[in-house]
């Protein structure tokens, strides 16, 4: 059935390969929380010159496959001067990909919270950035944060589409073996084992932020 | 800035020809009050009539269509400043009207104390232990010492409201606003918000109060008026308007409540 030695021999290769995921997974997360709520503020802004652009990028993302996007950042733009190389090119791919999605989680969490708690910061005399900052984003996050935790668990599994342009990640790592000993079946399977140890584990860490941004909820 | 002479008599509050419509509705037509300082009054009217709306507009939670409204001598809706200036204008005059809602607000991921520290940190900039300080003995003013470190969730209505009432003294403002305060609290628990309430007015507090409570209307008002499709049609005392009623709609008003 299995090949033992080979998994044993080549398990620390993987768990190489997997920590550039994690890599990836990390800074594009951080990069997509960032588009995510520029986007979504821009898009609840009253000035359409912030308004449209950020509905632009929403729709333009979530209309076309990451795939694609990827290729137009990799293959596509050095063709008129910009080449980022595989790592950049992944990592703002990705991270502008979860962007967009964050970005409508983001702004579903601050519509969601009454009208009357604005009312009540701007009646306290505090501008609408202070109200934004100290009393409706750390209220939406509690709404923010389960679906978004779900982006973050896609994100590191379409990590995997990174090995398309040649970023020796977890699953070109695993492909990469296989040309070698012939072992597809043992190779996928670490490969999708160690996702899992990585999904598993966010999911977690998620399940313990979602308990301490529920301060205050019975 | 436009503003009106300042005398030791200037009102706290004037409002001329105010007017405010949502889309085609009209709610305000022609609202001319002056409130003076320390001054209670109290307003009554039928549900509709614009005494949200009215309230609204002293602390520019709505924008008028029309008119001005004066705060100390200085007109809120300021409409030559542009937008920057104009929120500076508008937070400036805000720290000076408090406003406690029908519904509390309060906010329910800080305990009771970060409610009322909250604003004069951020927005007044003092520092935190005078802010607690102060929110501590203003706390114990409205009864609520030991719920300093309580959510708002853990509280009942009556608390709540009174929570949200030091919330808006912490700002020590001049002006104070309520919209139907004890209007969703259960019976036994308006007469807690009440008392507090009568307390700040015999303080000296200038207060509009819209309230169903006519109890209270004729006990600590110094002035009842009477609103009704957008006009103030009644301005008296509370002797004057519960015992001798001069306008048609406010005698069928009363009678009906
Ligand atoms: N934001 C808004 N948009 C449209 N219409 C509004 C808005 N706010 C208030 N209105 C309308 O304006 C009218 C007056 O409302 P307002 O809340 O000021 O009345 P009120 O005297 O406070 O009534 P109540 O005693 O029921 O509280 C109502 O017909 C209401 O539907
Ligand atoms: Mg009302």
């Amino acid at each position: 059935m299995l090949d033992w030695g080979v998994i044993v021999h080549y398990f620390p290769f993987l768990l190489k390969g997997a920590v550039l995921t994690l890599q990836i997974s990390i800074l594009s997360l951080l990069l997509g929380i960032a588009c995510g709520l520029i986007a979504a503020l821009c898009k609840l802004s009253k000035n359409p010159l912030l308004r449209w652009p950020a509905a632009f990028y929403i729709w333009l993302i979530r209309s076309t496959p990451l795939l694609v996007q990827l290729f137009i950042i990799y293959f596509g733009l050095p063709q008129i001067g910009i080449d980022l190389g595989p790592f950049l090119s992944g990592v703002i791919g990705l991270g502008l990909n979860v962007g967009a999605y964050n970005a409508e989680t983001i702004r579903g969490g601050i519509v969601s919270i009454p009208v009357g708690q604005t009312e009540a910061a701007r009646s306290l005399a505090m501008s609408s950035s202070l109200a934004m900052r100290r009393i409706i984003l750390p209220q939406a996050l509690r709404v923010i944060i389960p679906p978004m935790g779900n982006n973050f668990i896609i994100l590191i599994k379409d990590t995997s589409l990174v090995s398309t342009i040649t970023l020796v990640e977890l699953t070109l790592t695993a492909q990469r073996f296989i040309g070698s000993t012939y072992k597809p079946f043992e190779m996928y399977l670490m490969a999708a084992f160690l996702y899992a140890v990585m999904t598993t584990t966010a999911s977690l860490l998620l399940a313990k932020l979602e308990k301490r941004t529920s301060r205050g909820h019975r | 800035m436009k503003t009106e002479n300042q005398d030791q008599t200037q009102p706290m509050v004037k409002i001329t020809n105010l007017q405010k419509s949502f889309g085609d509705l009209t709610v305000l037509k022609d609202i001319n009050l002056e409130i003076a300082a320390s001054e209670v009054v109290v307003i009554i009217g039928p549900s509709g009539s614009g005494k949200s709306t009215l309230l609204r507009c002293v602390n520019h939670l709505e924008k008028p269509s029309g008119g001005e409204i004066y705060i100390e001598g200085e007109l809120i809706n300021d409409t030559t400043l542009k937008t920057k200036a104009f929120e500076t204008h508008l937070n400036r005059i805000r720290c000076k009207v408090g406003m406690v809602f029908q519904q509390f607000n309060l906010f329910p991921h800080m305990t009771v104390i970060e409610n009322v520290i909250e604003a004069p940190i951020h927005v007044l900039k003092q520092d935190r232990k005078k802010a607690r300080k102060k929110a501590e003995e203003l706390l114990t003013q409205v009864g609520l010492a030991e719920k300093l470190n309580s959510y708002p969730a853990q509280l009942s209505g009556g608390q709540q409201q009174r929570v949200a009432i030091a919330r808006s003294l912490a700002m020590e403002p001049k002006l104070m606003l309520f919209d139907e305060v004890t209007s969703a609290l259960d019976p036994e628990l308006v007469g807690d918000v009440l008392r507090v309430m009568e307390d700040l007015a015999l303080g000296g507090m200038t207060m509009m109060v819209v309230t169903h409570e006519m109890g209270f209307a004729e006990k600590v008002g110094d002035r009842v008026i009477f609103m009704a499709d957008g006009f103030v049609v009644e301005d008296s005392s509370p002797q004057e308007m519960f015992s001798n009623p001069k306008e048609i709609r406010t005698q069928q008003f009363l009678a009906e409540i």
